[in-house]
């Protein structure tokens, strides 16, 4: 009996295993994908939620940790979700997950539905929930790549090349007889990401992948996750308080305040793909009518200098335009210009003060 | 680094529950040689206690406690079985949620209850072992002669421990379920010495309870020689029923109390 042909409790039904398992009991990810595709997703959206919602407690002392949360999210690609400490993030990923029962919203997982079919749903999900203690650091990694490609449902000696492959790109060739206690932090944290992508998943959740790892090693983990979810179709929800990670791994931003999103968008557009500039003028030639006139035209703030004043504008394309023809007719001296190019953490700031849906 | 696709074309094959149980069984023997300390620590630690036990039960009642010896050793014999049977789902999830793998046995499409139990019975394998050897030094520390009939013992014993591996399980659901509760259903382990010297034969009632029944079986394998064909086909099948039924319950138990620790959003919290 393989794990797909399992139907205890919870389990999988005889349709299922027949759905899910071809007759060599391989993984067959093409044909599953196109097996999987339910009603709420496209052959493309690798996990869909419509409207989860969770509470803990009841009556008065009831909190609402995901208030009717919808998303979805394409194969191969990297969605970042962020949110204040409370926000609901960890509820909502466990519950994607299965390892929280939501009060209402379904979960699809490649098309299949998670509550009905949890073992379907989840035999190609991974997550690295807890940084570098995510495996057993008395084994050695190539142990835990093989104890948890079975645990994952896959057999180790099936996947033995793919697990060379991945220490190779990881840089962990070398300590593949290691054991992890036994390796640096940064190490350990790659172990874990791959002992996450031992037994081949298609979607992976990874809280806070790059904690603790010095500057280089986090680069070699963003610039491989990139490259898995480019190559290999690989499906990464990255959840993390480091913003310029987030800023340069993922494709799009999903943040949630108060159990809601209260932004979902491509992390340009995030960060001004409306065409607008945030852009600081200094200038000793600044004086009061002129500053005046400005004001009148545009957002303007004025921060005085000892010679003259800075001016800050957030402006369009057209304003910068019109604003730098008109410093030039009145013939201002530009002593300095810089345009402030807004990062992801300016962008979090705003948003989630501001709450509404972007 | 490597440039190429990872799978590079090959179809990874699901595995098997045996391949499962495999890896299982492979990973607790992994962890029980590389934590030296906790394996030796274990050993010790029982046999401190028959010494304690012998040597102090010796001087207050001498020749009382030389002739009822054997029966002694091979009731703590069972009791150390029984322990690391009973305990040995609630630590594992306790060890896991420490070393932050619970989750991925959570997920995984083998389901958590199996693979909790593919677990806790590769610990009873481990326990067996651990146990053999105290059994051997209190022979020796003793002096006594047993009869150890392999097949026999082996089936006895591990049938009667079934049965509490059983409840092991359940209170491994109400440890997820509640944390602290966990520490004191540690404590029922001690309850074991009465199941194990149970009146099976004034009371027949208690052959229903968990090690009761086996461990009379057990007495008489060892004791008196008696062969695992030797047995009555209602004691077999008694022992059977037993471990079976417990083993069901402490699944049920862990299913529920599991479903409840994820709907109250505690699984892996402590």
């Amino acid at each position: 009996m393989t794990a797909a042909d399992d139907s205890g409790s919870g389990g999988w039904s005889d349709s299922e295993s027949r759905q899910d398992a071809d007759s060599a009991g391989t993984v067959g990810r093409d044909r599953l994908r196109a097996d999987r595709v339910g009603p709420e997703s496209s052959a493309d959206t690798a996990v869909a939620v419509e409207g989860l919602s969770k509470r803990f407690g009841s009556g008065p002392d009831a909190t609402t940790a995901v208030d009717g949360v919808s998303l979805t999210v394409d194969r191969g690609a990297i969605v970042g979700l962020l949110g204040p400490n409370g926000a609901g993030k960890t509820t909502l990923v466990k519950s994607i997950l299965g390892m929280v029962l939501p009060d209402e919203g379904t979960v699809r997982i490649d098309g299949i539905d998670a509550r009905e079919r949890p073992r379907a749903a989840y035999s190609r999900v991974d997550a690295l929930l807890e940084g570098a203690r995510n495996d057993y650091w008395r084994l050695t990694v190539r142990e835990n790549l093989r104890y948890f490609a079975t645990v994952s449902g896959v057999d180790p000696d099936s996947v033995a090349a793919r697990h060379d492959r991945l220490l190779d790109r990881l840089d962990l060739s070398d300590h593949a007889d290691v054991a992890v206690r036994d390796l640096s932090r940064g190490m350990k944290q790659k172990v874990s990401l791959a002992s996450v992508l031992a037994g081949g998943a298609d979607v992976v959740f990874l809280d806070e992948p790059t904690l603790g790892l010095d500057v280089e090693s986090a680069r070699t983990l963003q610039t491989e996750l990139r490259r898995l979810a480019a190559d290999e179709g690989l499906t990464v929800v990255l959840s993390s308080h480091n913003m310029d990670v987030v800023e340069t791994v993922c494709d799009r931003v999903v943040i949630m305040s108060d159990g809601r999103i209260v932004a979902d968008d491509a992390v340009d557009a995030l960060l001004g793909g409306d065409d607008t500039h945030e852009v600081h003028v200094a200038s000793a030639d600044f004086d009061p009518p002129l500053l005046d006139d400005l004001r009148e035209r545009l957002d303007l703030t004025v921060v005085p200098l000892e010679e003259g004043a800075r001016i800050e504008a957030t402006v369009d394309s057209d304003g910068l335009y019109a604003l730098m023809a008109q410093l030039r007719t009145e013939d201002v001296t530009l002593d300095r210009v810089r345009t402030v190019e807004p990062d992801l953490e300016d962008v979090f700031v705003d948003v989630t003060a501001e709450g509404p849906q972007r | 680094m490597s440039t190429e696709g990872l799978d590079d074309g090959v179809v990874p094959r699901r595995a098997s529950y045996a391949q499962l149980a495999k890896q299982v069984l492979y990973r607790e023997y992994l962890i029980f040689v590389r934590y030296p300390a906790n394996a030796v620590g274990g050993i010790v630690i029982a046999l401190f206690f028959f010494g304690v036990l012998f040597y102090g039960g010796e001087m207050v009642a001498g020749r009382a406690l030389t002739d009822s010896l054997a029966g002694i050793i091979v009731g703590y014999f069972l009791w150390t079985l029984s322990v690391g049977a009973y305990s040995s789902i609630s630590n594992d999830i306790g060890s896991e949620v420490q070393w932050g793998t619970l989750e991925r046995h959570v997920m995984t499409p083998f389901g958590f209850a199996p693979v909790a139990l593919c677990k806790g019975a590769a610990k009873v394998v481990r326990t067996f072992l651990t146990s053999a050897l105290i059994l051997a030094v209190m022979l020796a520390l003793t002096d006594t002669t047993l009869q150890v009939p392999v097949v026999t013992v082996v089936v006895i014993a591990g049938f009667s421990i079934v049965s509490v591996l059983g409840l092991g399980f359940a209170a491994g659901g109400i440890t997820v379920l509640y944390k602290q509760v966990g520490n004191w259903l540690n404590l029922l382990q001690f309850g074991f010495v009465v199941l194990i010297s149970a009146p099976v034969f004034e009371l027949g009632w208690t052959r229903l309870l968990p090690l009761a029944h086996g461990s009379a079986l057990l007495q008489r394998a060892m004791i008196d020689g008696t062969r695992l064909w030797e047995f009555a086909p209602a004691d077999l099948a008694l022992l059977v029923g037993v471990a079976v039924g417990y083993l069901a319950f402490g699944y049920v138990v862990f299913q529920y109390a599991t479903r409840r620790a994820r709907r109250l959003g505690v699984l892996g919290d402590y």
